[in-house]
């Protein structure tokens, strides 16, 4: 093979591979606009900035899940709503499936629909379910990818140390 | 003379150097779209699992390892959550 022939066949290895960068700690959080699944009106990453702002994704697909989503309700309770927020971004191709299970687990934190599955692209999930901790000033602090249900100790450690207090 | 009729031989490596080149290009749509992980929803699907009944395959499977005296490389990929 020649060398020209070499690089032309790099380049289009290159340019094949995945473009998106994973989002990891350290890096700006992607910027996101979503709907809620009620009457509620869009939330934007964006407009929270100044808070500890956690980010979960999920799907009703997803068996963790159904441990995970009620025991954020709780850590959400643990610190005050003006310091941190929950979001929860449902993946679910069809939105019905997404309401069907939001409703046999109901939770009083923020829902977002993301059908289209964009925002999970820009953050390039590296599993299901995957949740990032982002501090006031809207970087990613931690990331966790999967779910157990003693994450929550690790979980309220993280946020109380980017809330400079002690944990819960 | 020369004559504009092409030889048999000459379409029939035309047409094989067609075919390799479509299979080839047929062969990269196979790589082209990994299934995300957010995009499983489908594969996640019960009627997409290989043994709709884990605990039946996993009784069939201990049969079969004690019968067999071995273990291991029972699964393949396929449908799944491919959660945690």
């Amino acid at each position: 093979m020649s060398a020209i022939s070499r690089l032309a066949l790099a380049a289009a290895l290159l340019a094949a591979a995945a473009p998106v960068i994973a989002v990891e700690p350290g890096a700006p959080a992607p910027a996101f606009r979503l709907p809620t699944f009620d009457s509620a009106p869009p939330v934007s990453l964006a407009e929270l900035r100044g808070k500890v702002v956690f980010v979960d994704f999920w799907a009703s697909w997803c068996s963790p899940c159904r441990q995970s989503l009620p025991l954020y309700d709780k850590l959400r309770n643990d610190f005050a709503a003006a310091d941190f927020v929950v979001l929860a971004i449902g993946l679910d191709e069809d939105v019905a499936d997404a309401k069907t299970f939001l409703a046999e687990h109901p939770v009083k934190y923020t829902t977002l629909q993301n059908p289209q599955g964009d925002v999970a692209k820009a953050f390039d999930l590296k599993g299901m379910p995957s949740s990032y901790l982002i501090d006031r000033d809207g970087v990613v602090r931690a990331r966790h990818v999967g779910f157990e249900p003693k994450d929550i100790d690790v979980l309220k450690k993280e946020i109380a140390g980017l809330l400079g207090k002690p944990a819960p | 003379m020369y004559s504009k009729k092409k030889s048999p031989a000459c379409s029939a490596n035309l047409r094989r150097s067609l075919a390799l080149l479509l299979a080839a290009a047929m062969l990269a749509g196979c790589a082209s779209a990994p299934v995300q992980p957010w995009e499983r929803g489908r594969l996640a699907r019960w009627d997409m699992r290989w043994d709709p009944d884990p605990l039946k395959a996993a009784i069939d499977n201990h049969t079969y390892f004690s019968k067999e005296g071995t273990t291991g490389a029972i699964g393949a990929a396929g449908g799944g959550c491919g959660c945690n």
